[in-house]
């Protein structure tokens, strides 16, 4: 290699880890950092104690508050996934042009705002909203609800809807990649077209559901703005906490250390992912 | 198992794709306990054969007979065959025995059962220690054995092959055929086998279908495809040939004679009544093979013509000569197969030589 050559793949490498370096690891480092120092009278005391974690693991505020907000996302990547799945399958069933069409339509609420998108749920789901409106014409209901506005319903539905394009992308990929050969060698061996189902398309298709469940996993436990537009004053979760230390409270310390809960969370939720969604060394 | 029964009968059955017919009008009988194998170019339909046998590809028109029974639309999982594929389809995420006995396990049968016939079949193509491996663990030639013992657990009536050799190098190549006749001569099963390598049909097979643009052109042992094609495509596809083009003449017993560019040959019509039946003067080829050419001594009176060493290859345990020949001499190019020696070969190239082949040893094909 020439000299100017070794000295720019040097360079390249160096950025190479350089960046995520700067950019995620020292960050996420100051945080860890701030957790353990305290706040006093709004200045920040560089002090190093334990405080901010024995006030989360002790206030009972915080600790059901979390758990609740692990269960709630756990329920919307449970839901997105139910929904996401015939979604994606039916997609494969689809011939070349139709499959990657319509695969875009369903992806299009990527390309739009967030906020926007809330605000039209909003309306969706509010007390005049399209929702309730449906729901009482067809009989359901006799009079517009408040079950689904300004409480944890809301936040669940808001979410959901929100994130189900992250969970039909890899779901579709992981489909897509099973080779037809094999369903047909199922059939081949007298398989019914459940058993096929069953054994061979849903568990070469779980990598995919895996990395689902965590992508929205992630993406729900980390949004604060649906739960702070839609969820009311029942709606309450970490989400919202952790906001409020940052912004209202200004206790930054504090919310250094409910930051690192939170991490932890979402690290456990991306290894159980990527534990599941590799594929046990079996290529064909 | 009788080898003189029909196990399954195809009659007229034509597939097309849209509106592009790949298959014309089919009749084929396979016979019980027999390795038939199915021999093309590729674009030949062979595969497309075997996928309307298993089911695999809906049929366009006709019928597949099986016990005096059209089974020509019964879904797949039905169909009381199975498939080795070409690139084995097997399931990635189920171990060797898991792969084994899937078809067993989806026909409820009970687990003792399945694991005591697992182990059999696993034997039976030597792979009892690879039970719990994956797919991904084993060799190429592994793999295949997996595929098979995964198609003949069933006990199938007909396992469909569809060239499940051709992703293995030579050397395993040559022992997967050894291995799979042998297989099928202890489980006593029909096989049918598509190949485009006319080497593995000739080695593997009771019978071969050869087949050329959605027709087949003819249905034989071996022996009878060498030596007795019944049109040009077979006297070319199969084997090293020459053809000679010619018009027919007159019938002398079991001899014909061909008028041609090298004179009159004499070549055998022993067991081909159409080639008897033929009017004299119809176009037709003579057809020798390179190993029945040979340079005339004094003896050979019949089919004897002279030509130029053109070219000389060494192939190991012969000699292949290029010969032209013919009145002018770029007329015709003959190949010569002599067998080497290891004090160099007679024949020196640019040599003018005299050859001849023995009457029996010559055949004719209609143009």
């Amino acid at each position: 290699m020439q000299p100017a050559e070794r000295r720019l793949s040097l360079l390249v490498t160096v950025l190479a880890f350089a960046l995520p370096v700067l950019f995620v690891l020292v960050p996420l480092a100051i945080f860890l950092g701030y957790s353990f120092f305290s706040v006093d009278q709004g200045t920040i005391v560089y002090g190093l104690s334990l405080g901010n974690y024995v006030r989360f693991f002790t206030d009972p505020i915080f600790l059901p508050v979390f758990w609740n907000t692990i269960v709630l996302c756990i329920s919307v990547a449970i839901i997105c996934i139910l929904l996401a799945y015939p979604a994606a399958y039916f997609l494969t069933t689809l011939e070349g042009r139709w499959r990657y069409a319509l695969l875009m339509l369903l992806l299009v609420p990527l390309l739009m705002s967030y906020v926007i998108k809330i605000y039209a749920i909003r309306s969706i789901l509010g007390l005049n909203g399209f929702l309730n409106k449906a729901l009482v014409a067809v009989g359901i209901l006799q009079q517009p609800s408040t079950l689904f506005v300004f409480n944890m319903n809301a936040i669940l539905l808001t979410l959901t809807l929100l994130l189900i394009p992250f969970a039909i992308l890899p779901i579709f990929l992981s489909l897509e990649r099973i080779p037809q050969v094999l369903l047909r060698a199922s059939d081949d061996l007298g398989a019914s077209g459940l058993q096929t189902f069953l054994r061979i398309t849903l568990p070469l298709s779980l990598p995919g559901v895996a990395s689902a469940a965590s992508f929205v996993f992630v993406l729900a436990i980390g949004d604060f703005l649906t739960p702070q537009m839609v969820g009311g004053i029942s709606g309450f979760t970490f989400g919202r906490i952790l906001y409020s230390q940052f912004g209202t409270a200004y206790n930054w310390p504090f919310g250094a250390a409910l930051s690192v809960a939170l991490a932890v969370v979402v690290i456990a939720a991306i290894l159980i992912g990527e534990r599941f969604g590799r594929n046990r060394g079996t290529s064909i | 198992m009788n080898q003189n029964t029909d196990l399954l009968t195809l009659r007229s059955v034509s597939k097309s794709y849209g509106t592009v017919p790949v298959l014309h009008d089919i009749d084929l009988s396979i016979r019980d306990g027999e390795f038939l194998t199915v021999l093309g170019p590729s674009g030949s339909g062979k595969t497309t054969v075997l996928r309307l046998i298993g089911g695999l590809e809906p049929l366009t028109s006709g019928e597949i007979r099986l016990d005096g029974q059209d089974i020509g639309h019964m879904p797949i999982n039905r169909r009381p065959f199975n498939t080795v594929f070409q690139d084995y389809a097997l399931f990635p995420h189920l171990t060797v025995s898991g792969n084994v006995g899937y078809g067993l396990s989806v026909r409820h049968v009970p687990r003792k059962e399945i694991v005591r016939r697992v182990a059999e079949a696993l034997e039976l193509v030597q792979l009892g220690r690879f039970a719990d491996r994956f797919p991904a663990q084993l060799s190429g030639g592994q793999r295949q054995r997996v595929a098979l013992a995964r198609a003949l657990i069933c006990q199938p009536r007909l396992i469909l092959l569809d060239e499940p050799l051709a992703a293995l190098d030579l050397e395993l190549r040559r022992q997967m055929q050894e291995f799979l006749k042998s297989i099928q001569r202890e489980i006593k099963t029909t096989f049918l086998f598509v190949t485009h390598d006319q080497e593995e049909a000739i080695g593997m097979a009771d019978r071969i279908c050869v087949m050329e643009a959605g027709h087949i052109r003819q249905l034989g042992t071996p022996h009878d495809l060498y030596y007795k094609p019944n049109c040009e495509f077979v006297a070319r596809f199969f084997g090293e040939n020459n053809l000679v083009a010619g018009q027919l003449g007159m019938v002398q017993g079991e001899l014909r004679s061909i008028e041609t560019a090298l004179g009159r040959l004499i070549c055998s019509i022993s067991g081909q009544p159409h080639l008897k039946a033929a009017p004299d003067g119809a176009s037709a080829y003579a057809a020798f093979r390179p190993e029945a050419l040979h340079l005339a001594d004094t003896q050979d009176t019949d089919n004897r013509f002279s030509g130029t060493i053109a070219d000389l290859a060494f192939a190991g345990s012969s000699t292949v000569a290029t010969i032209a020949a013919g009145v002018d001499s770029a007329a015709q190019r003959l190949r010569l197969r002599v067998p080497s020696r290891v004090d160099g070969s007679a024949l020196k190239s640019g040599e003018t030589v005299s050859l001849s082949f023995a009457p029996h040893e010559g055949h004719l094909v209609l143009a």
